[in-house]
Order: structure tokens, then C-alpha cells, then sequence
């Protein structure tokens, strides 16, 4: 690994004072939602199963938030424990991670207590909470092995559920055919990368070749242009629960930053795999948007402008500058935060009305206006609303791939101009129209109400304030690009292939 | 023609404020604050409430709107009095650093100049008069909350974007100005002509805005900052461009790019006549006055660049003309009054574009303002439009009559007929914009989402249901 300041300790035996706090806390936070997982499996509180899975995750979020703190209060060195193999080991806790746990816990916290009530019986109960201790497992792990595990183990609760759900069965097909693919691929390609690992000298065919495998793997998982289309197909035949669970945390974006990230042929930067990946990303963001502006109905809008928006994170994590890498950290984050909000909206919805189309318009402003609010709110916290996260991600994000190419940022602009235009045709068609009723019919409940609020204040508070975690962002890329934090963008930036040639000035 | 010709307040002000530079400064730093602040707060006081589901009263909605935009308009009455006292040199407000990451600093900046301040004490102005006006006008309208909501944040989105002293800020004060005029653009939602107008409007705004942000990232790598402080030396209306050229040229045209959006400059003015489908008030404030002279602001607010960009100064001109004439001549055959002050907004905006092109800034600025009071005055009473007529010709005793002579009247009447038919069309644009671009891309798109889905209905079918599917077919077809 090409982290100088590592610190390695072997054998898990030597975990002392701050070390152990993290990793008490990283226990405190995946334990919960396990245990939880368990006693809705076996039965427990069948007439609610959403209280305990909630104080389950509250509990979660809570240590996250611990690990946050700790990790920002301390030295800011990666912790790194237990056995290593192809660069990564068994607990892996750097800035990202501490960045990741909390959103994770909030997403899956947030999902719990807007799923509506009849979806939300034992099994349901036990799958959701276990796709969580396992996803919040993951982002604190950089073994090929148990990222290789993690992925089986996360997706087999989303197909499960998917194929639980009335009329899912197709997508539950599509869905198991890409993720048998992508991990059939991932384990095929990390053990060749394990036999003959790349990042070490005498790199051979067989190490290359497994590289290129898990790219492939990650390009399935990620739905990524040509393998895109699980990803609005799962939005339109799982729940609502499930496609979020399933998209949202990105668990693929983390295995492509653990392992392409910092390999020495790479010369301490990033993978030739990774541009490769980000040139594809590039295109599905764009064509992701594109397609959202025609959807015929809600959960396909959802789809795509996840697909569009998870692209573009995989796009900015290739970058070579510190800011476009930040630019992608803020918006798997943002975009996270505000459409995991614009999924459950629309869940909540459609669990009061039935599915929405977008062909005509649906008039259910009446009925619920406060949805309406939120909908419009976690909308345009999606795609760049100032004063909210996403705005930073975007500047951020364009001003990156601007940098650094020129076609990247048109596109990565492309992506963003036609992902709003989506967002506002989805507003409109669905609560605008003639409306059959003459004031709200459907409350919207506590529970719905307090989730929402937190998903939002977090998107705003972000936003409104985001130097910290923009700073721990840039830290964590810096480390991971090997170069100094705050270091100048390098020479040629801004010259070759760039609009115009940076001009000097004197203030 | 500069402000130092124009009359000056320095001697009512010198007798009012201090002549301490230090405090004077602090004094203006929270005059602007307050400015930005006032409409910002009562976003928030208003906002809130209504989203919790327990919105305020009527009385209780406006006043606390129009104390909102009053104080805004004192306090920038206030500042233009003290910068008077300094021959209108540009204070500088700075907020802070937003965030950084390496070269690329985000600064919450504000300026306070012979530009900003005057634009704000109009604009708040008319935002607090016509914030009374609505008042009575949606008395009882089922989204009134919404409607003041959405002009406290218009009011936000204004002043930001007038004060911004960098090129970030003035950008998220844009993005509101655009959110809000376009839910304004559907405040009737139940009406399907009002949402396609909205969507419209925004998807030409949000193209549009691509200008803008290309633009701030151009200046960004320039300067290593969006600050204008590091953009521009001197004060306004006689500042200095610190960029070369070919940056100032790039530049300048895409910020021209940005305000055809905002200020419907052929050929994305087809949203404009449409966007009247919103409330009248708000008819008045967005299309006559404030939203549409947006583009016309910033293009003023970085003069200093087209002063260094002849290329895009004379794309200025022949814009602001070739809308002009095609405005001016559309306009004369609606039959709606809303639609016909539309065209007449685009005409005047047009105007403005060839003054700003031409370098006559400070005429530019007073033409923004002239037209904007009258023009908000004229949609404010166009819904008693017929009620004044009648007592027009009461008064006079009858019928007015129309104009005599026309300029039209003197071509040829094959012409004429031509040009009639041109402007019934509305010059063709929209028929072209429709079915050269929007029509083909919206088809492409729709058969590759059709495309993506039956590849994902195969892919989720086994061949055995695949077989069955079909074998029902064929019995179908054979009963049929």
C-alpha cells in the first residue's frame, strides 16, 4: 500500500487506547442491526418488527457518529488490523470510512421508518437490517476476501426480496443474472490479482488479467453502460426498501477505491482500470439522465437517476485531482441522501395512491402536499439546490473534471442539466393536474415525518456548512492519491486539452 | 456616462454617518448583511411553519413579507447613502471561506457598489409593493403560503445574486432566482397548460445555466478564486479586466449564453409569453421587472470582461437586435394583453442587451429600472385592462382610436401579408426549436428507453414462460 503513515497491527492483539475506541465503536455499529436481523428471523415482535429494528439502527447511527468523532478528535492515522492479503486488511478504518458509516446508518435508519407497514413483516424486517450490518461491515473492511463475501451476502437479501414481491420475478431474474456475473467475475479476477498480484514487481499476465475482471465486476455491480439495465428494473419491481438498500451505500465504488486505489504500478495513483471504468461512467451518467427525462412512471425516474447519479461518482473517483475525488465523495453522499429522501417520498406515495405514472399528470398535489413538498425539496437536493450538499458536490465534481478533461466535464455538466429537468417533469407530473379532492387526504406520519426532516437537515446542514467534511474528504483523497493534502493541481492542468490556457493575474 | 456625473447624496450622508473608514465599513458590512439577511429570514419564518403543516395567517404572511423586503430596502438605501460618501468605490463584504480543497477556494463574498446597492433598493422595492398587492390579489387562494414562500426566496435568490462579489455566490442566488420563477411558472398546477409552461421554462433556464457554470469554472482556473475582487481592478462602471483576452472572451460568451436563458433572447424566448400562466403578481416581478433583467445584470456586473471581449460584445448586439425586431414584431399581432407585455418585455430586454454590448452601461442600468416599474405597473393592471378602457372612454367621451400610421404601412402589401404571417407564427422559432430539436431528441430517447426496456423484460423471462407467452399468442390469434 502506498499509505506511509499506516499503522499496522498485526494479529488484532495490539489495539490500545484510541485503536480500541474505534474499533469498540465499529463493533457498536455493526452488531446492532445483526442482532436485530436475528430476532425478527426468529420471530421476535411479529406485531411490530419496526421498533427494534429502529432502536436497532438508531443505536448504529449513534456509534457511527462515535467513530466519526473519534476519528476526526484523533491523529486522522489509518487504522489498519488483522490479516493482510492483496494490499487490503481485515479492519480498515481511514476518513472515508469514518465519513461512510454514519450515511449508511442514516439511509438505512430512514428506510425503516418510512417502509410502509404492510411491507414491513419479520422476514422483510430481518432482510433489510441485514443487508445493513453487512453493507456497514463492508465500508469497514479492505480484504479482497471479504469484500468478495460482502458482495454475495449483500445482494442475496435484495434478490430475495425482489423475488418475494408480487410481479418481481422479472427483475429478480435480471437482477441474480448481472450480480451472478459480477461475482462470478470479482472472485475469478481478485484471485488472479492474489496469485500474481499486479502491485508487485514481475507483474504477470494473470495478475493484469484478474485486474480487468474485477473492473468488469464492478462495472456490473455499479450498472454501468453496457450493464445498466438491472438498475431502473430493480426500482420498478423490488420495494422501494430494497432498491435503496441496494444502490444507495455504493458497495461497489468502495471495492473499486480499496482496490485500485494506491497500487504500485499505478505509480501510488490510481488504476488504469479505474480511468477505463470512469470514461464508461462518464457516458452512463449522461445517458442516465437522458433516459430519466422519459420515464413513464415514478419508480423508472428513481432508477435512472440513481443509475446517472452512481455513475457519476464512479467517474469522479478516477480523478487525479483531490477535487474531483472530493467531488465524487460529496456526491455519493448527496445524491445518497436526497434520493434515498425522493425514493421514500415516492413510496409513501404510491403506498397512499398506487403507482404513478409520468404520462400524465397525476394531480396529487391535494392529497398530500406536504409529500409534495419533500418531494420537490429532495428533488432539487439531488441535482445542485444551493444551500445543500449536492451544490458543493456538483462545483466540486465540474470543477474537476473540468480540469482535468475537458470532455469530462461537458459531460459531467450534461449529466447534471439533464438530471433537473427529469426531477422538475416528475414534480409536476405527479402532483400536478386537475385534483378530485379539495385538501390533504393522507396525513403524513410522525414517523415518515421525522425521517424525512432528518434526511433533509442533513443534506442542509451539509451544505450549509460543509468545510468539515469537506476538509476530512480531501485528507482522505489526498492520502489515497498520494499526494500532500492541499498540494497544487500538477503541471499541465488547466493547459492540454482545456478550453483556454489559464491566464495570470495580478490582483 | 459615468456615476460621477450623476447627481450626488455625498453631502446628506457626510452629515449622517461617520467619517471613521474603520467603522464605516463595519456600519456598511452589516447594512449588506441585513440586505441578504432580511428576505433570507423571513424565507425561514415563513417557510418553516408551512412545511410543518401549520402555515401562518394571510395578515400575518404578508406583513411579515413586506417587513422583510421593507428592511432589505432601508438597509440598502442606507448603504447607497454611505457609499455616496465614497464616490461609490466597491466595499467589500467578506463572509468567510465556504470550503477549500486544494487551489479551489469557495468564498461567500459580497460587494457593495454603484452597481449592486441601487439594484437592490429597486428590486426590494418592487418586491415589497407588489408583496402588498398580492396581498389582496390571492386573498383566499389556496396556495398563497406557497406563493409568498416562493417570493421570500425569489427576494433571496435576487439579492444574492446583486451582491455576490464572486462568482459562486452570484450562482446559487441564480439557481433560486430560477427555482422559484419556475414553480411561479406552475403555481396554478391543476392547469396542464401551466406545467408545460413551467417545465419549459426551466428546461430552457437549466440549459442555459450551463453557460454560467462553464463560466465559473473558466474563472476559477484564471484567477484560482471566483472572487471578482481578483477578476476585475476599479470600480464600476470603469473597472479593469485581470484576465487575458482569450479568457475574457470565452468567458464573456458564455455568461452571454447564461442571460439569453434568464432574459428570453432569441431563440429561448418561446418560454416567455407562456410563463404568464402564473399569477399575475408574480407575472409582474419575474417577466416584467426583476427575473427577466437577470441576464442583463450579470452581464453588467462583468462589463469589465466584455470591455476585453469585442468578439462577444458584438454577439451581444446582434443578439439584443435580431430579438428586438422579432419581439417587436410578434408582439403586435397577440391577442392577449399578458402575451402581447411578454413581447414588449422582449423587446426592452433586447434593447438593453445592444446598450450593454455598445459599452452604455450606466443608460443600461437606467433602462432596467425605467422599464421595469413601468412594465410591472402595466401587468399588475392588466387584469383591469377592460375596466380602464371603459373609463377611459367615458372620460373622453368615446372610442380612442388606433394609431394612424404605421411603419408597417409603408411596405409593400405582399410584404406585409409575409410579415404578418411570420409574426402570427412567432417568427417560426418555436416551430423550428420544436421540430429540429426538441421533437428528434425527445423520439430518440423514448425509443431507447423502450429499447432498454424490452431488453430487461427478455432478460427477466425464462425461455419456457418465453414459449408460453408465445403458444397463447397463437392460440389468440387462431380463436380470433
Amino acid at each position: 500500500m502506498m499509505l506511509a503513515d499506516t499503522m499496522t497491527i498485526a494479529g488484532m492483539t495490539e489495539p490500545e487506547g484510541h485503536d480500541l475506541r474505534l474499533v469498540l465503536a465499529l463493533a457498536a455499529t455493526v452488531a446492532p442491526p445483526l442482532v436485530a436481523a436475528f430476532h425478527a428471523w426468529r420471530g421476535g415482535s411479529p406485531q411490530s418488527p419496526r421498533s427494534p429494528a429502529a432502536a436497532a439502527l438508531t443505536l448504529s447511527l449513534v456509534a457511527s457518529l462515535v467513530i466519526t468523532r473519534i476519528w476526526m478528535s484523533g491523529p486522522e492515522v489509518t487504522l489498519e488490523l488483522g490479516e493482510r492479503l492483496g494490499g487490503g486488511y481485515l479492519i480498515h478504518i481511514d476518513g472515508i470510512t469514518a465519513v461512510l458509516l454514519p450515511f449508511v446508518a442514516l439511509i438505512e435508519l430512514a428506510i425503516i421508518l418510512v417502509a410502509p407497514k404492510r411491507f414491513l413483516d419479520g422476514p422483510a424486517t430481518a432482510r433489510i437490517l441485514w443487508s445493513a450490518g453487512a453493507t456497514l461491515a463492508v465500508l469497514a473492511t479492505a480484504h479482497p476476501l471479504v469484500l468478495i463475501v460482502a458482495w454475495i451476502v449483500t445482494a442475496l437479501p435484495t434478490w430475495w426480496s425482489t423475488r418475494a414481491t408480487p410481479g418481481g420475478h422479472s427483475a429478480a431474474r435480471v437482477y441474480a443474472i448481472m450480480m451472478t456475473l459480477a461475482v462470478t467475475c470479482m472472485t475469478v479476477g481478485t484471485l488472479m490479482m492474489i496469485v500474481d498480484p499486479p502491485w508487485e514487481d514481475g507483474v504477470g499476465a494473470v495478475g493484469t488479467s484478474g485486474g480487468w475482471l474485477v473492473a468488469l465486476a464492478v462495472l456490473v455491480r455499479k450498472g454501468i453502460v453496457p450493464f445498466h439495465s438491472w438498475y431502473p428494473a430493480l426500482f420498478r419491481g423490488a420495494p422501494m426498501s430494497t432498491a435503496l438498500a441496494a444502490t444507495m451505500p455504493q458497495v461497489a465504488s468502495y471495492t473499486a477505491l480499496r482496490l485500485f486505489f494506491g497500487h504500485a504500478d499505478h505509480g501510488g495513483g490510481v488504476g488504469t482500470e479505474l480511468v477505463v471504468l470512469s470514461q464508461l461512467a462518464l457516458v452512463t451518467a449522461a445517458y442516465g439522465a437522458a433516459l430519466s427525462i422519459v420515464q413513464r412512471d415514478l419508480r423508472g425516474l428513481i432508477g435512472t437517476l440513481a443509475m446517472s447519479q452512481s455513475a457519476l461518482v464512479l467517474a469522479g473517483l478516477a480523478g487525479q485531482l483531490p477535487m474531483e475525488l472530493n467531488g465524487a465523495f460529496c456526491t455519493w453522499i448527496s445524491s445518497g441522501l436526497a434520493l434515498t429522501g425522493l425514493g421514500l417520498v415516492g413510496w409513501a406515495l404510491e403506498s397512499r395512491a398506487g403507482p404513478l405514472s409520468l404520462e400524465t399528470p397525476q394531480g396529487r398535489f391535494a392529497d398530500a402536499p406536504l409529500l409534495a413538498a419533500f418531494f420537490l425539496l429532495f428533488g432539487l437536493a439531488s441535482i445542485g439546490l444551493p444551500c445543500t450538499l449536492s451544490f458543493v458536490a456538483d462545483d466540486l465534481l465540474v470543477s474537476g473534471s473540468l480540469d482535468e478533461q475537458l470532455h469530462a466535464g461537458l459531460l459531467v455538466i450534461a449529466a447534471t442539466v439533464l438530471s433537473a429537468i427529469a426531477v422538475m417533469r416528475g414534480w409536476f407530473m405527479v402532483f400536478g393536474g386537475p385534483s378530485t379532492v379539495d385538501g390533504p387526504r393522507h396525513q403524513v406520519l410522525l414517523r415518515e415525518r421525522v425521517a424525512l426532516t432528518a434526511l433533509f437537515a442533513t443534506i442542509v446542514l451539509l451544505g450549509l456548512w460543509p468545510a468539515p467534511l469537506v476538509r476530512e474528504l480531501d485528507r482522505a483523497g489526498s492520502e489515497l492519491l498520494g499526494v500532500p493534502v492541499n498540494a497544487p493541481p500538477p503541471a499541465g492542468h488547466g493547459e492540454a486539452g482545456s478550453l483556454v490556457p489559464p491566464s495570470v493575474a495580478a490582483p | 456616462m459615468s456615476f460621477d456625473s450623476l447627481p450626488s447624496f455625498a453631502p446628506l450622508a457626510s452629515a449622517l454617518l461617520p467619517a471613521d473608514e474603520m467603522l464605516l465599513h463595519s456600519i456598511v458590512s452589516g447594512l449588506v448583511v441585513m440586505q441578504l439577511a432580511s428576505p433570507a429570514l423571513t424565507l425561514i419564518v415563513i417557510g418553516l411553519p408551512a412545511l410543518l403543516g401549520h402555515p401562518f395567517s394571510e395578515r400575518t404572511t404578508t406583513r411579515l413579507v413586506g417587513t422583510g423586503f421593507t428592511t432589505a430596502f432601508l438597509a440598502a438605501l442606507a448603504t447607497l447613502l454611505a457609499l455616496s460618501l465614497r464616490g461609490f468605490s466597491p466595499e467589500q463584504v467578506h463572509l468567510g471561506t465556504w470550503f477549500s480543497v486544494g487551489h479551489h477556494d469557495a468564498t461567500i463574498d459580497l460587494v457593495a457598489d454603484g452597481l449592486s446597492v441601487p439594484y437592490v433598493c429597486f428590486s426590494t422595492g418592487l418586491c415589497a409593493l407588489v408583496n402588498a398587492f398580492a396581498g389582496k390579489y390571492l386573498h383566499r387562494e389556496p396556495g398563497f403560503t406557497r406563493f409568498f414562500v416562493l417570493l421570500a426566496l425569489f427576494g433571496t435568490g435576487m439579492n444574492l445574486m446583486v451582491l455576490a462579489g464572486s462568482i459562486d455566490v452570484l450562482f446559487a442566488g441564480w439557481e433560486f432566482l430560477g427555482i422559484s420563477s419556475t414553480m411561479l411558472v406552475g403555481f396554478f398546477h391543476e392547469r396542464t397548460n401551466a406545467l408545460k409552461a413551467a417545465i419549459r421554462a426551466f428546461t430552457t433556464y437549466r440549459i442555459c445555466d450551463v453557460g454560467l457554470l462553464t463560466a465559473g469554472v473558466m474563472i476559477h482556473r484564471a484567477v484560482g478564486s471566483g472572487d471578482f475582487e481578483r477578476l476585475f481592478a476599479g470600480v464600476w462602471p470603469n473597472a479593469g479586466c485581470l484576465v487575458s483576452p482569450g479568457t475574457a472572451t470565452v468567458v464573456s460568451l458564455l455568461l452571454v449564453f447564461a442571460a439569453m436563458g434568464k432574459s428570453a433572447q432569441a431563440p429561448f424566448s418561446n418560454w416567455l409569453p407562456r410563463a404568464m400562466e402564473g399569477p399575475t403578481p408574480s407575472s409582474a416581478i419575474f417577466y416584467g421587472a426583476l427575473s427577466i433583467h437577470a441576464g442583463a445584470y450579470v452581464l453588467l456586473r462583468c462589463e469589465a470582461l466584455l470591455d476585453a471581449a469585442p468578439l462577444a460584445r458584438l454577439v451581444l448586439v446582434l443578439i439584443g437586435a435580431s430579438t428586438a425586431i422579432h419581439a417587436a414584431l410578434v408582439g403586435r399581432v397577440q391577442t392577449d394583453l399578458k402575451s402581447m407585455l411578454a413581447y414588449a418585455s422582449m423587446t426592452q430586454a433586447g434593447i438593453i442587451f445592444v446598450e450593454i454590448g455598445l459599452g452604455l452601461r450606466v443608460i443600461a442600468l437606467f433602462h432596467i429600472v425605467s422599464h421595469a416599474i413601468l412594465r410591472s405597473l402595466q401587468i399588475l393592471r392588466s387584469p383591469s385592462a377592460l375596466h380602464d378602457r371603459h373609463e377611459l372612454e367615458a372620460a373622453l367621451g368615446g372610442h380612442p382610436g388606433a394609431a394612424e400610421w404605421s411603419v408597417v404601412g409603408v411596405l409593400p402589401p405582399a410584404v406585409q401579408r409575409w410579415l404578418y404571417r411570420v409574426a402570427l407564427e412567432r417568427g417560426f422559432e418555436e416551430m423550428a426549436v420544436s421540430r429540429g430539436v426538441i421533437g428528434p431528441a425527445r423520439r430518440l430517447l423514448e425509443r431507447l428507453a423502450d429499447a432498454e426496456r424490452a431488453w430487461t423484460d427478455w432478460l427477466g423471462t425464462t425461455a419456457l414462460d418465453r414459449a408460453e407467452a408465445k403458444a397463447v399468442e397463437r392460440l389468440r390469434g387462431k380463436s380470433r
